[in-house]
């Protein structure tokens, strides 16, 4: 494969500590971008940006949390002072902490729903404005299947990533005429804490093996599509939610 | 050894687009079209590179001919990885009580037929070899509708439902089976019907503001046709600037 022509530019993903957020981190590294890496957690993010330095490029970590104003404006300041431009941002910070809908408490609610969808928007308000001056831009946000199929113990998840699907179909027609693309990913389940936290190792690995391929999805999976999205392969690529989940749902 | 792809359509267009790619990427092509001069020359240019590529002239719509242009691949060539179906297009502007029953047949032929007939010929050696990738060909008529476009857009809609099908049933034996669905692109025989003005409308709705080329789209078949994209099936890919988001 010809290499996807991300040398030298430079990326912020946010929930890159752990996860699919560090996949995509390595995966980026891999490529030659420099990265930051925006986490809740110090420590792991540091360690990330440790394991991407060593593919050659610049990794900075930046305790955030995405879900405050504050912060994200600190990771805006820290990431374009290091950086100058930032070409690629990743909305992957997200959290899912099951409850029954008669269950879920106005803090869950809250929180649900300022993580993954407001940290959406706080971070693409502290971000857009260079990408548009410089004429270019990749934003691309985890969002996932439960989107459109929902799920048990997820309505407030749900709504939280049917949201950023439809904000980034909005934002994608706000930016397109500067060069700037948006779209989401939407993988279905995929061996991370995330699920593990709430299943046995047993039932995990049933409920990631129950798909038309048969396959377990890693957070290395979902890398190959993110790239693609990043790059200049899919610069007439706009608003579309992309489906990355082994033929589960088909839209 | 190079994979191997069949691409129907690849004379003009998306199609040639699509063979020229490939060829850079070290995938050998087999270039189908009806227009066996136009395959020729889509070949002809993928030689000059030092590349693998050879033409065959099959009308897509012919059961027949179908299978004898995949078994002579697969005589010559052993196997075929990767299948993209690009022959089609909408051919007539015309309201519905206007339409022949010929002409209506002629679009769903050509394009959910010929997708049909190319997908079951070379399935086999897919299942076999227990790796495939298929590419079918929509547009975003096919999920938004078109006035005077009636066939094309149920031939594109089919397009999709056939794909997803086809995705869960080949989905055990290795074999992906997704869609592209192009918006309006920039090929030499759509650019000959449109008047400047009308081109410059419609790439004003465009977010992107522009239309797309021939080559944008043969990113997304590439991508769908490479290992980046091997969690991904039955999916739709719109590569249309963000004209349409379904
Ligand atoms: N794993 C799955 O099955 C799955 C499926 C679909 C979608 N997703 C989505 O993918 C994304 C990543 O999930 P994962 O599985 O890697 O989860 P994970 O829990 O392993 O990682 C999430 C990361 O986000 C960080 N984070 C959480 N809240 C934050 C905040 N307020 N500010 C900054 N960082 C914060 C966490 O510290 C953690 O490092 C999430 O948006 C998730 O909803 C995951
Ligand atoms: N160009 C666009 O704006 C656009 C938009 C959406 C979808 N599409 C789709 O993309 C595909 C390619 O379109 P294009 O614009 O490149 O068209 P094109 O007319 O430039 O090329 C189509 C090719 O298919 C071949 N073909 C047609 N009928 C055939 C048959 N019966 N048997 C064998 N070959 C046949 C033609 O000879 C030609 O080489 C079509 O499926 C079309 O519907 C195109």
């Amino acid at each position: 494969m010809t290499p996807m022509r991300l040398k030298g530019k430079s990326a912020v993903v946010t929930g890159g500590a752990q996860g699919i957020g560090r996949a995509i981190v390595l995966g980026l590294a891999r490529e030659a971008t420099n990265i930051a890496v925006a986490d809740l957690q110090r420590d792991k993010a540091e360690e990330v940006a440790a394991e991407a330095r060593n593919f050659g490029v610049t990794a900075i970590a930046v305790q955030t949390d995405v879900a405050s104003e504050e912060s994200v404006a600190n990771l805006a300041r820290q990431a374009l002072g290091r950086f100058e431009r930032v070409d690629i941002l990743v909305n992957d910070a997200g959290i899912f902490p099951q409850a029954r809908v008669t269950e879920i408490t106005e803090e869950i609610w809250d929180r649900v729903l300022d993580v993954n969808l407001g940290g959406n928007f706080l971070c693409c308000r502290a971000f857009v404005p260079s990408m548009r001056a410089q004429k270019s831009g990749r934003i691309i946000s985890i969002a996932s299947g439960i989107a459109h199929t929902g799920a048990v113990a997820g309505a407030h998840y749900a709504a939280s990533k049917a949201g950023i699907v439809g904000f980034i179909k909005a934002l994608a027609r706000e930016v397109g005429p500067d060069g700037v693309t948006a779209n989401a990913v939407c993988p279905n389940i995929i061996d991370t804490e995330l699920p593990r936290s709430h299943r046995t190792p047993a039932e995990l690995h049933e409920r990631l093996v129950r798909n038309p391929l048969g396959y377990a999805m890693q957070p290395e999976d979902l890398v190959g599509t993110v790239l693609f999205l990043a790059s200049d392969a899919a610069s007439y690529i706009t608003g579309q939610a992309v489906n990355v989940n082994c033929g589960t749902v088909m839209i | 050894m190079a994979d191997i792809a069949l691409i129907t359509g690849g004379g003009n267009g998306i199609g040639r687009a699509v063979a020229l790619k490939f060829a850079t990427e070290g995938i050998a092509v087999v270039v189908a079209d009806w227009e066996a001069d136009a395959a020729e020359k889509t070949c002809a240019e993928i030689r000059i590179n030092g590349a693998d590529a050879e033409a065959v002239r099959v009308d897509v719509r012919r059961a027949g001919e179908v299978k004898d242009a995949v078994a002579r691949v697969l005589d010559r060539r052993g196997t075929i990885d990767i299948l993209a179906n690009i022959a089609g297009g909408s051919f007539y502007r015309k309201r519905l009580e206007e339409l022949s029953w010929a002409e209506w047949k002629e679009v769903l032929d050509i394009n959910l037929k010929g997708t049909f007939l190319f997908c079951r010929e070379t399935a086999p050696a897919m299942i076999r070899q227990k790796r495939g990738r298929i590419i079918n060909t929509a547009s975003n008529y096919g999920v938004t509708g078109s006035a005077l476009r009636t066939p094309y857009s149920a031939a594109k809609a089919g397009v999709i439902g056939f794909s997803k099908s086809l995705a869960l049933e080949l989905a055990s034996d290795g074999v992906l089976v997704n869609v592209v669905a192009p918006g309006p692109t920039d090929t030499p025989r759509v650019m000959e019907g449109w008047d400047p003005e009308a081109r410059q409308k419609r790439a004003a709705e465009i977010p992107l503001g522009r239309n797309g080329t021939p080559e944008d789209i043969a990113e997304a078949f590439y991508f769908l046709s490479s290992p980046a994209s091997a969690q991904i099936t039955g999916q739709t890919l719109h590569v249309n600037g963000g004209w349409v988001m379904p």
